[in-house]
């Protein structure tokens, strides 16, 4: 693979990485977990790219390939993730100072993904994220009734979890 | 369902991940190793091909060889090599298909599938591997257990049936420990993945 192609896929995905973000903070409970699958992710995204045809946007390629990674292909590892880390100390100290409501409204809702199935889980973020049941049902691979069906009893339990 | 509705206010207002990753992150990631489950059933796959052979290896080959001339076991071994290698390269080549077409652009449903279709030519080979052995096992005894120089060695008086009885037995309590192992292995690693399908084809 060219040089060139690393290049360009570098920077499509640090541009759209928090959809991976998403997924992760949704699929894992600790930092680790969650840098661990991103880097799965990443790989399988790199490994998919040079197939990568532009036939449908790379923000719902990047959720496909995601999702999958998360439902099917990720076992946890032991490796170790080496990072800059500079971003994670500056956003940190940005927390500190930062109005706390929609954080922990953000967190709550998080909390309530990361229970769900992993199904569920995908099913939830989809919702949240306003795609049609065509793209739901295209994404998960079932008929647009299934999705409905699956979506309802998602929300329901959503809703529970967030309204006791 | 209203307030789940001002959840995606929420959702979509969320700022950037506290993790984020810089483009040297990222170029890192790409060139490192995968650890992903199919990368497992490769390895474990290929230990299971490889190992149920490797007995062979491991052999006395010339006290196998005068073992097979006493008895007059030379063409049996023979016919049910032949028959195997040939049954292996099959098994070999359905899982090489069966392997490249996994990929992580498919739907999570086919991604599954196919994920699931390898491993289960895996478990046909081993099922395989366990009938044959019990074939073979029972081929083997009928021969040996006829033979005159067997005969010849037991003490007057003993039961035929009761030889048979307790070779069966080792040769069925063999591969059940042999299946009841496969089956903890194969359990544990596709435990996530039985249970995502299933949930995913519910109501389908």
């Amino acid at each position: 693979m060219t040089k060139e192609l690393e290049k360009k896929f570098v920077v499509e995905l640090e541009k759209n990485q928090n959809i991976i973000h998403k997924v992760c903070r949704s699929y894992t409970n600790s930092e680790a977990a969650h840098k661990d699958l991103f880097q799965e992710i990443t790989i399988q995204l790199w490994k998919a790219y040079p197939k990568f045809r532009g036939e449908s946007k790379f923000s719902t390629w990047m959720y496909r390939v995601s999702f999958n990674t998360a439902i099917s292909l990720y076992r946890k590892s032991k490796r170790k993730i080496e990072t800059s880390q500079i971003y994670d100390n500056l956003k940190e100290l940005e927390y500190q100072d930062y109005d706390d409501s929609h954080d922990r409204q953000l967190d709550l809702l998080y909390e309530a993904i990361q229970s769900l199935n992993d199904i569920e889980k995908a099913l939830a973020l989809l919702y949240l994220e306003d795609k049609s049941y065509k793209e739901i049902s295209n994404v998960l691979g079932i008929s647009e009734v299934n999705a409905r069906v699956k979506m309802n009893r998602t929300k329901r339990k959503l809703k529970n979890i967030l309204n006791p | 369902m209203e307030k789940l509705e001002k959840l995606k206010d929420v959702w979509k207002k969320q700022g950037e991940s506290s993790i984020k990753f810089s483009m040297e992150d990222i170029y890192g990631m790409v060139h490192k190793k995968s650890s992903s489950i199919v990368k497992w059933i490769l390895i474990i796959s290929i230990l299971e091909f490889v190992l149920p052979n490797l007995v062979y290896i491991f052999t006395d080959h010339d006290a196998t060889l005068k073992l097979y001339e006493n008895y007059d076991l030379n063409s049996i071994t023979k016919f049910y090599t032949i028959i195997h290698l040939i049954i292996i390269v099959g098994f070999i080549y359905v899982f090489y298909k069966n392997y490249k077409n996994i990929s992580a652009e498919s739907s999570v449903k086919t991604l599954l599938q196919d994920i699931l279709k390898t491993r289960k030519t895996v478990k046909y080979y081993i099922y395989y591997n366990l009938t044959i052995a019990a074939i073979i096992g029972v081929h083997i005894f009928s021969i040996v257990f006829n033979s005159e120089i067997f005969i010849e060695k037991l003490s007057d008086g003993t039961n035929m049936i009761i030889v048979w009885v307790i070779a069966v037995f080792l040769l069925i309590l063999t591969l059940f420990i042999f299946w009841g192992f496969y089956r903890i292995l194969y359990g544990i690693l596709l435990k996530k993945l039985n249970r995502n399908y299933s949930e995913l084809l519910k109501n389908e």
